[in-house]
């Protein structure tokens, strides 16, 4: 804990206070405008509607790309948590060079800017043969989170008394039961904070899905779409809509694992 | 096949013992898989994506011929290389801003404590969370010549037209980068500066420093590290964007990734824009050994 003198605190503040503003002011606009109208520079107080989410209802492109977000989002954190944890049981069963190679290599894609990702799975997606689809979108995005996955199992099984496994094979469990009961159970909260990161980010990618998608879009690719085309009511309406659920699923993750950091 | 695993099987946390190390058909498919699908979906696209970068195209065809014609050409055409330089300064200036903004905001958090502390990391942290291309519209409409920015100006009588530098060129790129990657600044500067330890304040303040003192020869060089790591964040991810130079930088606004992006979409020409990419990858190894050497001596991270 840093202590500070009063004078600098209040400084500190005043930066502090223009970075919210930087940070929600625009935010906050478009949010304010899914409910008023303006009219000749002046906001109607009057026109206070939810006539722009009803317009949403009638949007086909955005039900689709809503979906399409879900089943990639869904499909993304199955492969990446099923992957992510053998990777990490892997690594914990002991060091060698290998492992460490393995560990440089997945936090590659997470590493290296999206650009890069992206361009190199849509060479590779090409050379081997495989059309774009949904699917290249959810290896794509499943690459992109796996190390972050990776990283919150392995740290939860490092903390993890290698007794507690002796313990239990010494009292003749098998090994299926000892995972089942003995490992799951104290992996689960990991499990969860993991799979609600993975879903936060495979929610929002943007770079690596624009390269790798095919004719189908998920919600930033729709929405992309949509504002070359110009600000409109329901714009600002879904945008509060997804804001929405992105602070809920960050308030969650957020719960769950203290600071998610990048490295 | 590592060859420790039969004696690491033994005692190894993931419950599994050493009984059928040798012949385990699970345990030989579980390694396996685990190199078998990174190599796959990470080494071999980067592996084609570094070839690609040695082909060309003829006649509307990719010919897979080794050749270093895509180099020639970005260092010999002379539009590429300013682009370049220029997009490199602009990342460069997305570092800065958002550090210098980023790092008393990071000092404010540190400097709080329990329940205020842990909700103003919150108010903070969750814009990273928030989508990026909604925040990219956020910004724009309020920049733009019709934008909120512009109307409060025009009602509060501060300008008789709207301002039209404010959107749609390099200027806009920058601020609208800097606006979205602040976040990534201060999580790593808030990390380095909770990691110094309280006893070394303590010995500070008890040896007489004034606030500032401690900041200037305690504070300030333990958090550099971590400031580092955050610059290079932003810089890395401000170098390879192409959809915020695309939707805020009008056709003055020209960056690298967008001359990239291009090239996988109407420009098509493959191999010349994984060659591009391959230049932008020299410069963010660069920019990620640069950071590794500042972050390595001295305090334990």
């Amino acid at each position: 804990m840093i202590r500070l003198p009063r004078a600098a605190t209040a400084a500190l503040s005043l930066v502090g206070g223009f970075v919210v503003l930087i940070l929600y002011g625009p935010l906050s606009v478009a949010i304010f405008f899914s409910f008023f109208r303006l009219e000749r520079n002046v906001v109607r107080w009057d026109s206070f509607s939810f006539d722009a989410y009803g317009a949403l209802t009638h949007n086909e492109g955005i039900l689709d790309a809503i979906s399409n977000t879900m089943i990639v989002g869904a499909a993304a954190v199955v492969l990446s948590l099923s992957f992510g944890t053998l990777l990490a049981f892997y690594c914990r069963a002991g060091r060698s060079r290998a492992r460490t190679a393995l560990q440089f290599v997945i936090f590659l894609p997470f590493l290296m800017p999206p650009i890069i990702t992206g361009l190199s799975l849509l060479i590779f997606f090409r050379e081997v043969g495989i059309p774009r689809s949904l699917v290249t979108v959810v290896i794509g995005h499943t690459v992109f989170v796996l190390v972050l996955v990776y990283r919150i199992v392995f740290t939860r099984l490092q903390s993890l008394p290698p007794s507690l496994v002796e313990a239990s094979l010494d009292l003749g469990a098998s090994r299926w039961q000892t995972f089942r009961h003995v490992l799951a159970p104290s992996l689960m909260p990991a499990l969860v904070s993991a799979a609600v990161l993975a879903f936060a980010l495979s929610y929002d990618e943007t770079l690596i899905t624009l390269l790798v998608t095919g004719t189908k879009s998920t919600l930033p690719m729709r929405l992309w779409a949509m504002m070359r085309l110009g600000f409109t009511p329901d714009i600002n309406a879904l945008v509060t809509l997804i804001l929405a659920g992105t602070t809920i699923l960050a308030l969650v993750a957020l719960r769950l694992v203290k600071l998610p950091q990048r490295h | 096949m590592p060859s420790d695993r039969a004696l690491t099987a033994v005692t190894a946390p993931d419950g599994r013992t050493g009984a059928g190390a040798a012949v385990d058909p699970w345990r030989l498919a579980a390694s396996i898989l685990a190199y078998a699908l990174p190599a796959v979906f990470i080494v071999v696209p980067l592996a084609l994506f570094l070839a690609q970068s040695f082909f060309y195209v003829e006649g509307g065809h990719i010919i897979h011929v080794l050749s270093l014609r895509n180099y020639v050409r970005f260092f010999t055409a002379s539009v590429f290389v300013p682009v370049f330089v220029r997009t490199c300064a602009l990342a460069l200036g997305v570092a800065a801003i958002t550090v210098v903004l980023g790092y008393p905001v990071a000092y404010l958090l540190a400097s709080l404590e329990g329940r205020r502390k842990y909700a103003m990391t919150l108010v903070f942290v969750i814009p990273l969370l928030m989508s990026y291309i909604i925040k990219i519209y956020a910004i724009r409409s309020i920049l733009g010549s019709n934008g909120f920015l512009n109307r409060i100006l025009l009602w509060a009588g501060v300008i008789d037209h709207p301002l039209t530098f404010l959107l749609f060129n390099l200027n806009a790129v920058l601020l609208t980068l800097s606006a979205i990657l602040l976040p990534f600044a201060i999580l790593p500067i808030f990390v380095s500066l909770e990691r110094i330890p309280r006893n070394v304040l303590d010995a500070s303040a008890d040896l007489g420093a004034s606030a500032w003192h401690t900041f200037r020869n305690v504070i300030w060089p333990l958090s550099l590290q971590g400031t580092v790591v955050g610059a290079s964040f932003t810089f890395m991810l401000a170098l390879g964007d192409f959809v915020t130079p695309q939707m805020v930088g009008g056709t003055s606004g020209f960056t690298f990734g967008r001359i990239i992006y291009s090239q996988f979409g109407f420009a098509f020409n493959w191999p010349f824009g994984a060659a591009l990419s391959v230049v932008l990858l020299v410069v963010v190894m660069v920019a990620i050994v640069l950071t590794g050497r500042a972050v390595r001596p001295g305090y334990p991270t």
